[in-house]
């Protein structure tokens, strides 16, 4: 049976089959062809996921603009889709080719998040592409990883011929055009052609690195062969208004978990919170132009149908001009009825009232993450916001009529202790009896989110031990207690997910068959019906593992982490000075209003370029 | 405030989009054709629009339709066109109508829906009623006449061709066999023109 008959018979018996059918209004569906390069971009989770990702969509519109080459999509089949596709013998294709994806030149997956890892194994599997780069012969599609999980792929690094660090934009252009060459030679010498792509700064081919052990399990050393870069240094773009943005992206058939258009206001983020990896790996700061962005945001309304238009970033009121964009585009969406939203905001009275005004065509939650609610572990994280930052954004939100609040919080922090956890029950009691200028906040619903700290590469905390599994508990305990009060909702993030992202996010090359262990059994882990922390343990004991060797053990100064041959754009230097402040409890300025903390991200420019002072 | 009236069909893979699914990819379509349609008051405004009765998923249509509120003058034509260029394909709009302030809502007329189920030698049409008191599902539907007549094709070569106010209706479009589904009686018969 081909692909299009299997569709014709079984789609009706699957569950949304509108995930598979690849007709979106703005699908390119730009035919295969045999002397240009044939792309497929692979985000390996559910198309709900998937469809929301700016990442892919960057890449789908510069690859599908060159004449030489095409990029189709895939995401990974929901479960019910997998068993029928694996009982009538039917590969992973691309969604609007309807080709399989071994034959694309290229098949580009997004490396996200630790928990879709095991999604990635079983896409290759669904695909019938050999697993192992090692397995793969001249004819098999190059197998090409990237995204911030790129920056520590070692669980994964067999997987990939190669992968992009860093950002994509300017570098794909550079790899299409090495693989069209390569095919037009007839395809003949892999091994060569991936030695000459580890020349192209930002691509690395994990077969040229040699990994070596030491007997208590600790890297000895990582060697590159045959003349590869040490590190690799990641690719990032200086000028982002030079480059195109997916200003017609496809629009998802079926809801997706963000429904709405996507505008990328600018990248990078200098306000130092020493967990968070974002805010090292895109340094510097490099802004959209507002003028520029007016007109994107007006094209992506008009080319989507959309009814909301967010604007991304890491910390969107930061962006210099934020007061004018944000009321311009808020004037003009206002006419045809599209709300205009900010994803993130800063713990502070000028969001809240950003956010404001920005209420007038759809009225949303507001969400504040203050992290925690200790000052001494604020200090630990570099989370520059008080108690009384807090309160002030919480009383002025009350005042413009917000009743609905969602709290961000986490658990787990190196050093911290139980007294901490209770600081948040305190400071949400304080907000409901004092959130109202002082005085009661009635009708005030607070909804608390808590998720655990989990150690990542490139961070000033990939050095830090995660806390155990039942100290976890015993913290989610404390907050079910103490948030036991009128219009108060508690929910967590589900620690043995997050004990699994620590595992993985500083994991080294021998996690590989684990992952491909737990991918045999069950995938989609971001999802809670079929995440399973026991198949995880299963995987791991078979393969002499342990999950709290990889999870719980502080590093030592001088210890070999599996991606040290991986420069992200800080040194490694700026990030263990960082380590030794947060264990003394000092703060580190953000450097667009402190003094430059030298972590490297930017020695010949200062990335400063049309930051305004109301951003302060 | 005038209305507006949308004809429809949904053919090909777009017949694999759910109702919901439909109502959205129409509703953007809308919202991207520059048409100046009235929205809806309150916090999350959307446009002012109903539409004909859900159409199971995977059943393929050649006339739905969907009412929606304009503020101003509406050229037919390039609202048609405009329409069209930003739908997915399967979704394609046959027609649009100005109705006259005393032309009955849809609500009130699509109540009835005449499905053709084919086959190479001949197939035959099935009225049901789709909206309202005596509402049958196509699946009850289907099952019984399979019991009675020993055969009915596969879903994806059921099409519903219309929607009518009353069963007399139906013969102003379609000639030959016609089957009603009372599913109060629970009965499959003949309907006589």
């Amino acid at each position: 049976m081909d692909i299009r008959g299997f569709l014709r018979h079984e789609l009706a018996g699957v569950s949304r089959p509108g995930r598979y059918l690849g007709i979106e209004v703005n699908a390119r569906r730009k035919p295969m062809s045999d002397a240009g390069v044939n792309c497929v971009l692979v985000y390996p989770d559910a198309y709900e996921i998937g469809m929301s990702h700016l990442g892919l969509f960057i890449l789908y519109e510069e690859i599908n603009e060159r004449e030489d080459a095409m990029a189709d999509r895939a995401y990974l089949p929901w479960v019910d889709m997998q068993e029928r596709m694996v009982a009538r013998g039917i590969p992973l294709f691309g969604l609007e080719s309807r080709a399989p994806l071994r034959d694309f030149d290229l098949v580009g997956i997004t490396l996200q998040h630790e928990l879709t890892y095991a999604n990635v194994a079983r896409a290759l599997d669904l695909a019938r592409v050999p697993l192992l780069a090692t397995e793969r012969d001249d004819a098999c599609s190059l197998v090409v990883g990237g995204g911030p999980g790129a920056c520590n792929p070692e669980p994964l690094a067999g997987l990939f011929d190669l992968l992009v660090i860093g950002e994509g934009e300017e570098v794909v252009h550079e790899l299409l055009d090495a693989v069209k060459e390569w095919k037009a030679a007839g395809k003949r010498g892999r091994a060569a052609f991936l030695r000459a792509c580890a020349s192209i700064q930002g691509i690395y081919v994990p077969s040229l690195y040699r990994v070596r052990y030491r007997a208590d399990g600790r890297l000895e050393s990582i060697e590159p062969e045959r003349g590869a870069p040490l590190p690799v240094r990641k690719r990032r773009v200086e000028d982002l208004d030079a480059w195109r943005y997916p200003r017609r992206p496809p629009v998802p058939l079926v809801e997706s978990v963000h429904d709405r258009c996507s505008l990328e206001i600018f990248r990078g983020c200098t306000r130092g919170c020493r967990f968070c990896q974002a805010g090292m790996i895109y340094r510097p700061v490099r802004e959209r132009g507002e003028e520029l962005l007016k007109r994107w945001g007006r094209e992506l309304v008009e080319n989507t149908g959309c009814d909301e238009l967010t604007l991304a970033s890491l910390n969107s009121a930061d962006y210099g001009r934020i007061s004018s964009l944000v009321d311009d585009l808020a004037r003009e969406m206002e006419s045809r009825r599209v709300a205009v939203s900010l994803p993130s905001l800063r713990t502070d009275t000028f969001s809240v009232e950003l956010a404001s005004r920005l209420r007038r065509v759809k009225r949303t939650g507001l969400t504040l993450a203050p992290e925690t609610a200790s000052e001494r572990l604020r200090r630990a994280v570099n989370k520059g916001v008080s108690d009384e930052d807090l309160l002030q954004a919480v009383s002025s939100a009350y005042r413009e009529g917000w009743r609905k609040l969602k709290l961000y919080f986490m658990v787990g922090f190196p050093g911290e202790e139980e007294e901490d956890v209770e600081a948040i029950c305190g400071l949400v009691r304080r907000i409901m009896r004092e959130g109202n200028d002082g005085s009661p906040a009635k009708g005030l619903q607070i909804s608390v989110s808590v998720s655990t700290f989990v150690p990542k590469p490139h961070t000033p905390l990939q050095w830090a031990g995660q806390m155990p599994l039942p100290e976890v508990a015993r913290r989610h305990f404390i907050l079910k207690e103490g948030l036991r009060m009128r219009g108060v909702t508690l929910r967590w993030h589900a620690r043995e997910m997050s004990r699994l992202e620590g595992v993985l996010s500083r994991g080294d090359r021998r996690l590989l068959p684990v992952v491909l262990e737990a991918a045999r059994h069950g995938c989609l882990d971001g999802w809670s019906e079929f995440f399973s922390w026991e198949r995880w343990e299963r995987a791991l004991d078979a393969a002499g593992l342990e999950a709290a060797w990889y999870a719980e053990r502080e590093r030592d100064g001088d210890e070999v982490l599996p991606w040290d041959h991986i420069h992200a754009g800080v040194d490694k230097a700026f990030l263990w000075e960082e380590y030794e402040r947060a264990k003394r409890g000092e703060e580190t300025q953000d450097c667009r209003f402190g003094a430059c903390a030298g972590c490297g991200a930017c020695p010949e420019k200062t990335g400063r370029r049309g930051l305004g002072e109301e951003a302060g | 405030m005038a209305r507006l009236m949308v004809k429809y069909e949904k053919c090909g893979d777009a017949a694999m989009l759910s109702h919901r699914e439909c109502m959205r990819a129409l509703e953007r379509a809308l919202r991207r054709s520059r048409l100046p349609i009235e929205f809806t008051a309150g916090f999350n405004p959307r446009p002012r629009m109903s539409f004909s009765p859900a159409l199971p998923l995977g059943v393929a249509a050649e006339a739905e339709y969907l009412e929606v509120s304009v503020a101003g003058g509406v050229d037919e034509g390039e609202a048609v066109e405009a329409l069209n260029r930003a739908l997915p394909e399967g979704l394609r709009v046959r027609e649009v109508r100005l109705l006259a302030p005393n032309m009955p809502k849809l609500s009130r007329w699509a109540r009835y829906g005449l499905y053709r189920l084919e086959r190479e030698e001949g197939g035959f049409h099935l009225l049901l009623k789709v909206s309202g008191e005596g509402q049958a599902r196509l699946k009850d539907a289907l099952e019984e006449a399979a019991r009675r007549l020993g055969w009915v094709p596969a879903l994806e070569r059921v099409v519903r061709v219309g929607l009518y106010a009353s069963p007399e209706e139906v013969f102003e479009d379609v000639r030959g066999e016609v089957y009603h589904y009372d599913v109060e009686k629970g009965e499959l018969r003949v309907l006589e023109e």
